[in-house]
């Protein structure tokens, strides 16, 4: 009997495990399941509820987030029968499925770099500007509710060099501020974004060399910072920790209630962010053929000197013609009625020569 | 409870000659169900070392030695959530360990039987409630005035793992003798000498037994930790530092990762495995060991 | 009672203006204050689930628990998709884990007894209850939902990975319990042996694999890393096991958590109240049915 024990079990064993070994299939970004409220299943299957129902779906920026789910809700409501959905997950995170044919559009607040306009699967990618923010510095410190900062202390703050809220680097731009001995607690993004990526640009471009770390959606940040995921994420690190300073998108800062830090910009004032000082940074931006520009430490005397942009990225030539007809539609609305939204969120809209561009170009999407 | 002999004592009755088909299929569901214990585990091992071979061909040891954990420089080292695994699991331990055997010697040796009942609910209670219920009373209520470190998530992990200790030690210790207590109670020791003189002795191993049975829990806990325990990638000694544990990068960065990175968590879930089943094995030989040795029962 | 049980009463009696009577006796006040002590976590977090769940719960009664998930930033209740998702993956996980585990129990108490494959499936399921669940929802994922995608049943098979062992141990106790005498007279009354364990056996253990498992549900419900690879994040109710992302309420207050608006703090309160009601209410369940069956037997 035991043998024959032995035996039926191995039978039992093998029958199940050959076959669940076998499957090795590569990782294409299947399985991205970053859950964070007001996700939807976001696949790019053309199933659709039935009856002529056409679904798009996207990821990305968390930068633009809200404004997506914004008009979304919007958008739906005019236009029952194409179904929008939306899991942000980072500008990264975004880029990378709609290189991989997970997703019909991403959101990313940066370009794809040259050398990875190769991998993308779909061939050719349109950028559409539609919306610019502010990325604030937030901070979490008692008594403190103005804060002046300069473009060479940020960077000497988030690069660890300066570590305690009293240091003279800080106190010279704010007289009147009573800064405590209290340690400075960086927070900072763990996934790809591209919030990350226009701030560290940012610094790069205007801390005057203080910045030694680089820019990119990832940054290595020395070791004794926090991470958190997503621009809510950061958000909540710096409401729950005293002596927390970090980078969020306006938007989110002000949902969370945060106090935000006026920046130095290039003509010498401490601006603070506002729909207002983005707009104004937006103003007279070098435009690319391909849409593509940064409001990045923009001149002029009221612009708020961190505005960030972001897309919605497209292939030229999309999955199917039902698809080409869906994405026109609610890009055409993001770029026309959904600005008018913007400001109620605490974004900028775009510029109008940007936004004619931007809908001038709509045309070249086949299908 | 007479009756019911050990399964390595009982005969193998049945009466019939040979058993009919029903009875076989019967037979062989049991065996194969049984067989999936081992089908899971096995397979377990297997998957998951396939896909952590990747990170591990291209950082060799370094992976458990190096302290640089880079996406971007595709480069990845494990040591600082190797640290951060064992010192919070660490204080969790240290802070749980006197609650527990408090609350078990007291549950034991000083309650009246009125009140054990209600205290053995109220720490059952204690171990029904989800761990994700405790993150979120630590991120929202705790963090903000311990701050996000190695000392929060411990806190948080102790109150997960004193539930479990506490029963083990509950059990461990009321398999001491009576006679052993009425003794040192006849020599004129007080009731907690009598505890240091027959209970601590002879419940020693397995109290240890229960303790690591505690650290491999609070090693393996994800969620507490990935909330409240700051996220950073270093390795420091202060307890109020930030910092990160292994289940915790594996939660926290998983959906964002790319290949090589899946293939880094992957490494380091299969890291963490091995040092739960560790710790787990050594704890439940010390346990048995100490069971046998009370109750002079067979495996 | 002996005089070993009389003099273990609350306070030691015995004559002590002794140090050694102090000593007693502090070590006393340091038990309770133990006691005293694992009560407060529990009190602390029970007050806040309880308040700031209950504010939002019992708001707009059954609207919390229908309502669809709003945007972060929205007021307002809805952890409908997260209730019932959390409903249908623990209900396939206990259909899945409770079945076989009691198989499995049934055939280490009535078939292997002391044969060395018994003995090695009963040490691996005790690996196996050690296993962090962190790295069964990875198991899961490489070996599920890398094919099959994001599904509500890749997060059923992960929680029932997690419940196999718990309830294997639990049932093999309960069978273990079961007295000899039974199978003997049902095997002289001409029984074979599955009839024997499926309508003699397996009722008289019947309550205790009933608590047992009810335990390891409740248990189940709770887990939140194994979803995480596994089921996504849905927004709306999905009903479906096998089609399009669902979600859990132990997978929501994780996501919560971590938002820095208090709209969908306090959605994560709600969600924790819910949640912790449901392992409570499965807790109560089982020592309901352990002491009815007691009862019966006496």
């Amino acid at each position: 009997m035991k043998t024959n024990t032995w035996l039926a079990a191995a039978a039992l064993v093998s029958l199940v495990a050959g076959p669940a070994c076998k499957g090795k299939d590569g990782d294409a970004g299947s399985a991205s399941g970053k859950m964070t409220e007001g996700d939807k299943g976001k696949t790019a299957e053309p199933s659709g509820g039935g009856g002529g129902k056409v679904a798009i779906g996207g990821s990305g920026s968390t930068f633009q987030k809200a404004f997506q789910e914004n008009s979304i809700d919007a958008f739906t409501k005019d236009h029952a029968n194409i179904k929008v959905t939306y899991g942000g997950g980072g500008s990264g995170k975004g880029r990378q499925e709609l290189a991989d044919l997970v997703v019909d559009f991403a959101c990313s607040d940066s370009p794809y770099k040259d050398a990875d306009l190769a991998k993308n699967k779909g061939g050719d990618v349109l950028y559409f500007p539609d919306v610019l923010g502010a990325i604030t510095v937030s901070y979490n410190l008692d008594g403190v509710d103005k804060l002046n900062l300069s473009p060479d202390t940020l960077a000497k703050i988030f690069g660890r060099d300066i570590k305690k809220w009293n240091d003279p680097a800080i106190a010279a731009d704010n007289k009147d501020a009573k800064l405590p001995d209290t340690e400075i607690v960086v927070a900072h993004r763990s996934d790809g974004s591209g919030t990350t990526d226009n701030f560290t640009k940012y610094l790069d471009t205007a801390s005057g060399g203080a910045w030694k770390l680089k820019s990119g959606s990832t940054v290595d940040w020395p070791k004794d910072t926090q991470a958190g995921n997503g621009n809510g994420g950061v958000a909540q690190i710096i409401t729950s920790t005293k002596g927390a300073i970090g980078y969020v998108d306006l938007s989110d800062a002000k949902a969370a209630k945060l106090h935000y830090a006026n920046i130095k910009n290039k003509a010498g004032k401490f601006i603070e962010p506002t729909t207002e000082s983005t707009s104004a940074a937006a103003d007279g931006v070098d435009v690319q053929p391909n849409l593509v520009f940064s409001a990045l430490d923009a001149k002029g005397e009221a612009a708020y000197p961190i505005t960030g942009q972001s897309w919605i990225i497209v292939y030229a030539k999309p999955a199917n013609k039902d698809k080409a007809a869906a994405l026109k539609t609610y890009i055409k609305f993001l770029l026309t009625d959904a600005q008018k939204d913007l400001s109620g969120l605490d974004f900028a809209p775009l510029p109008k020569s940007i936004a004619d561009k931007a809908i001038a170009q709509l045309d070249k999407i086949q299908g | 409870m007479s009756d019911a002999t050990p399964a390595t004592d009982r005969p193998r009755l049945d009466l019939r000659g040979q058993r009919a088909h029903g009875d076989q299929a019967f037979r062989y569901l049991a065996i194969g169900a049984a067989a999936l214990v081992l089908l899971v585990l096995g397979l377990i091992a297997i998957t998951m070392t396939q896909r952590a071979i990747p990170v591990l061909r291209t950082m060799g040891l370094d992976f458990f030695t190096s302290t640089t954990w880079s996406e971007h420089d595709e480069r990845f080292g494990a040591l600082p959530f190797i640290w951060g695994t064992i010192y919070t699991a660490t204080i969790a331990v240290v802070l749980s360990v006197p609650v527990s055997l408090g609350v078990a010697l007291f549950i034991t040796q000083v309650a009246p039987s009125w009140l054990k009942k209600p205290l053995i609910y109220l720490v059952d209670l204690l171990a029904v409630v989800p761990s994700v219920v405790f993150g979120l009373w630590g991120v929202l209520m705790l963090a903000p005035h311990l701050g996000r470190s190695f000392l929060s998530a411990g806190i948080i992990l102790a109150i997960m793992i004193t539930p479990i200790i506490t029963s083990l030690a509950r059990e461990v210790i009321e398999t001491t003798a009576q006679a052993d207590k009425e003794a040192a109670f006849a020599l004129g020791a007080t009731r907690w000498e009598m505890i240091r003189a027959a209970v601590f002795p002879h419940a020693r191993s397995g109290l240890v037994g229960a303790v690591m049975l505690g650290l491999g829990r609070a090693m393996g806990e994800t969620i507490a930790a990935a909330l409240v325990i700051g996220s950073s990638a270093q390795i420091a000694l202060s307890p109020l530092s930030s910092g990160d544990s292994m289940p915790a990068v594996i939660a926290n960065q998983w959906a964002e990762a790319g290949a090589t990175q899946k293939s880094a968590l992957i490494a380091l879930a299969v890291t963490l495995f091995v040092m739960t089943i560790i710790v787990n094995l050594i704890a439940s030989a010390i346990v048995r060991r100490s069971m046998i040795r009370s109750r002079g029962v067979g495996g | 009672m002996s005089l070993g049980g009389e003099l273990t009463r609350a306070f030691d009696l015995r004559p002590k203006r002794s140090w050694r009577g102090v000593k007693s006796n502090l070590m006393t006040v340091l038990m309770a204050a133990a006691v005293g002590l694992i009560a407060i976590p529990l009190v602390l977090v029970m007050v806040s689930v309880f308040s700031k769940g209950g504010a939002i719960l019992f708001h707009d009664f059954p609207s919390f628990l229908t309502a669809d998930i709003p945007p972060v930033r929205k007021a307002g209740p809805g952890m409908g998709p997260a209730v019932i998702g959390t409903l249908i993956i623990t209900g396939t996980a206990t259909l899945i884990a409770v079945p076989l585990g009691v198989l499995g129990a049934i055939f280490l108490n009535e078939y292997g007894g002391a044969s060395k494959f018994a003995r090695l499936v009963r040490f691996m399921a005790m690996v196996m209850t050690g296993v962090p669940s962190i790295v069964m929802g990875l198991f899961i994922y490489v070996v599920w939902t890398m094919h099959f995608h994001l599904q509500a049943f890749g997060g059923a098979l992960a929680l029932a990975c997690l419940m196999l062992p718990i309830v294997i141990n639990a049932s093999e106790q309960m069978l273990r319990l079961v007295p000899n005498s039974l199978r003997e007279a049902s095997f002289a009354l001409g029984a074979t042996k599955a009839r024997t364990v499926l309508t003699v056996v397996l009722p008289a253990a019947g309550s205790g694999i009933v608590s047992g498992s009810l335990l390891a549900v409740a248990r189940a419900a709770g887990e939140t890393a194994p979803l995480l690879f596994t089921i996504g994040a849905a927004r709306t109710i999905n009903t479906a096991l096998f089609t399009d992302e669902n979600t859990a309420l132990s997978a929501r207050i994780f996501e919560n958590a971590k938002e820095a608006v208090v709209n969908a703090q306090d959605r994560g309160w709600g969600a924790a109240l819910a949640l912790v009601l449901l392992a409570f209410s499965l807790t109560v369940i089982a020592r309901v049915v352990t002491a009815y069956a007691t009862k019966v037997r006496k």
